[in-house]
């Protein structure tokens, strides 16, 4: 006889990405999303025109239409003949990639403040916290509007290192001197963007610090970081994923929001924003042109925040009854195995 | 209480003053002003500027005081010139400005040059501060001078201008949206997996999660250039009121200005924020409720033999509704900073797309008194919110 293959029970993290996969509109929308991002990638290879090409003989082309001089457009051409598709994936580059170093470094920057804050208390967290306090007084959109005009006068507003204008002038396939501008955005949103994960970070990790295991790890002698980083960053990850898809949604928005009033990332930059801008001064000739910079915009916020949504019930504490069922499920299974044989 | 009002608003005062302090240095740093272009007239032709003509723009916007100066003239109205104890002044020769400042040319190696401000060659001295006009200070409730939209004419004309507009558009928007939202998130949380709470929570989570322009732009798309397109009554894409009359099928021809004609103006904005508010309320109710419900009390009163409907609205909706009275906390700084997204694409004039418009054109005194007045608003819902809260909720003491 042989012995009863055991089975060994599914980890946490399985358990939820199982959860997760289950959630058939999420994993939908994180291949969307993934696919766009791809496909922006490869825009160079796939676009079929120049980026800037203006040529006023094509200019107003319906979707699916051949211009006068015959060149086809998948979804027509804007006012000066810049072709739709070719700048909609450029400027999913420059959009997708700007939320992205958004919400990961103030996610970063807000995690290690806040739990450091909430760690170890005391005047450290008081001093956070006021500060954090200060900062959420003003209103954000505000200060993004003021910071967003200042950068758009002096390149100079902030000192940026080189190093990064060429990162991003290679991550998002612009020039340079575009970059430098899109950096300054993304520096902008960062400033501003932090505070609120801090925040939420430091109201866990609040909680977290009591908890027993942490309290018998520190009574082992574990170091503070040691404490910290296994014990109790752990812990706090769920919601932080969470709210970091959120945030991506949230950066998204305000971004082509700031772009759209005029005040973001400026025009032969590509970004879903300033392109509905454009689009949006000639709807009425043309009703069809401000849905196809809408469009991105439109699926990308909801499908980020369907897998926000897919992840908040993956990863949701409370859903745990569920867990518990799933391994009483896996536990009888091999009793019953057991039984048989 | 007494004590803890008495330490919120020392607090409020500390905050206040703070962010004064930053958002001026900040419009400082800032480029433009009433003296951008100048320089451009002054190269061409023969009303060229000299650099008294500047001078005198400067003075006339107090842009040529030294900064910590300008700041507490436009703060409190102080210095308003030497101060005078007794019979006597002082101060009265020390510079308080810069009227014009002085110009270094660099040589470079290579043979180019460049022009510089270097120092000062006319100072500004307190002695002059007395001949000028001052504002009482921002805190006093004078707002200054508009520098560029409303040319050196005062800001409280502006804001009086716009002010009616925000404050209908932003007050009727969340009036019917709390009326409906509420309800909307309570059924939905007793009705929780029904067909109705499902359509509910797909709707509102679509709402909460795109962004208003978007809402906005397919709005005007659809009920305004479609509708007029297929011969369908249409709303007026922007702006509060039309410039001449109109004629919409069915409802006949609308005349400019008149009551109608605003109330069309007046849907597709109000729409468009009340069907976003209502998603964030009814959302953040139904969660709120849900959570109660499966509360023991809620269970005790069902088992006294309650109807189900005073269960619900008496016992389990006071307790779900306390969160909801944080969310209002920022009510105030809504209805006077309006909505700038949405009146910019609407061509609202309201206060939202002032301040738009005044950071646009660089008339930063104007944004500025925007943005103190909507933080001071924001700060008093703050308190106004914590007061309510120990008033509805007995568990919580205020110290």
């Amino acid at each position: 006889m042989t012995t009863p293959a055991r089975t060994r029970p599914a980890s946490q993290w399985q358990l939820i990405v199982r959860r997760f996969t289950k959630h058939r509109v999420a994993m939908f929308c994180l291949y969307i999303l993934i696919s766009l991002y791809l496909v922006s990638m490869l825009a160079p290879y796939i676009a079929p025109y120049p980026r800037d090409e203006i040529s006023l003989d094509r200019s107003y082309v319906t979707p699916m239409q051949t211009s006068k001089i015959g060149t086809f457009h998948v979804l027509g051409t804007d006012h000066i003949g810049r072709d739709f598709f070719t700048r909609l994936i450029y400027a999913a580059r420059v959009s997708l990639t700007t939320a992205l170093t958004v919400v990961t470094i103030s996610t970063i920057i807000g995690v290690t403040v806040g739990l450091i804050a909430g760690y170890f208390g005391g005047w450290v967290d008081n001093l956070v916290t006021r500060f954090i306090e200060f900062i959420s007084t003003f209103p954000t959109f505000t200060l993004l509007l003021i910071a967003g005009s200042i950068i758009l006068q002096s390149e100079q507003a902030i000192p940026i290192p080189e190093i990064l204008t060429k990162i991003f002038s290679f991550l998002m396939a612009i020039n340079e001197r575009e970059a430098r501008q899109v950096v300054m955005i993304v520096v902008i949103f960062v400033l501003l963007g932090w505070t609120g994960v801090a925040r939420f970070v430091r109201g866990m990790v609040l909680s977290i610090r009591e908890q027993l295991y942490v309290e018998s790890s520190r009574a082992l002698g574990g170091s503070h970081i040691h404490n910290m980083l296994t014990h109790v960053l752990p812990n706090a990850m769920p919601p932080i994923i969470v709210a970091y898809t959120l945030g991506l949604s949230g950066t998204l928005v305000s971004e082509s929001a700031l772009s759209f009033l005029g005040f973001g990332i400026q025009d032969p930059t590509p970004s879903w924003g300033n392109m509905l801008s454009f689009a949006n001064s000639y709807m009425f000739n043309y009703p069809w042109m401000p849905l196809v910079p809408t469009l991105p915009i439109l699926v990308c916020s909801l499908a980020i925040n369907y897998v926000g949504d897919g992840l908040r019930d993956a990863l949701d504490p409370r859903v745990q009854t569920e867990v518990r069922r799933e391994q009483r499920d896996a536990l009888l299974a091999a009793i019953r195995e057991r039984s048989k044989s | 209480m007494a004590t803890f009002l008495i330490r919120r608003l020392i607090q409020m005062v500390i905050v206040l003053l703070a962010s004064a302090i930053v958002s001026y240095a900040l419009l400082y740093l800032a480029p433009g002003g009433p003296t951008t272009g100048l320089r451009q007239i002054q190269q061409g032709g023969r009303n060229s500027i000299t650099a008294e003509d500047i001078a005198r723009i400067k003075a006339r916007f107090e842009l040529d005081l030294f900064l910590p100066y300008r700041f507490t003239r436009w703060l409190a109205g102080f210095p308003s010139g030497p101060i005078t104890i007794g019979g006597q002044t002082f101060f009265a020769d020390t510079p308080a400005g810069c009227a014009i400042p002085g110009q270094v040319r660099l040589r470079y190696p290579d043979g180019t040059s460049e022009i510089i401000e270097e120092g000062c060659e006319e100072y500004v001295t307190f002695a002059d501060l007395a001949d000028r006009r001052t504002s009482r200070g921002i805190i006093f409730g004078d707002f200054g001078n508009s520098q560029v939209i409303l040319r050196d004419r005062p800001i409280s004309v502006l804001i009086e201008s716009r002010l009616p507009y925000t404050l209908q558009l932003m007050g009727a928007a969340l009036f019917i949206s709390i009326l409906i939202g509420v309800p909307l998130g309570i059924y939905s949380a007793v009705r929780q997996y029904s067909r109705f709470d499902y359509v509910m929570t797909t709707v509102s989570f679509v709402g909460s999660s795109l962004p208003t322009f978007v809402i906005g732009i397919i709005c005007i798309l659809i009920f305004a250039i479609a509708a007029k397109e297929a011969g369908l009554p249409y709303l007026p894409p922007g702006s509060a009121v039309a410039l001449s009359d109109y004629t919409v099928p069915w409802i006949g021809t609308v005349e400019s200005e008149s009551t109608l004609d605003r109330l069309l103006h007046f849907i597709m904005p109000c729409g468009v924020l009340v069907f976003v508010n209502i998603a964030g309320y009814s959302r953040f109710i139904r969660s709120g409720m849900l959570e109660v419900l499966r509360l023991d009390y809620v269970r005790t009163a069902r088992s006294k033999g309650l109807r189900e409907r005073t269960v619900v609205l008496k016992h389990a909706l006071r307790n779900a509704i306390l969160p909801f009275i944080t969310l209002l906390a920022g009510v105030f700084a809504e209805l006077f900073g309006g909505a700038a997204i949405t009146e910019a694409i609407f061509n609202w004039p309201g206060l939202g797309r002032l301040l738009v418009d005044s950071i646009e054109r660089t008339d930063y005194t104007v944004a500025m008194s925007l943005t103190m007045v909507s933080i001071f608003l924001l700060l008093l819902g703050y308190l106004i919110t914590d007061i309510l809260y120990s008033v509805l909720d007995p568990r919580i003491r205020l110290s």
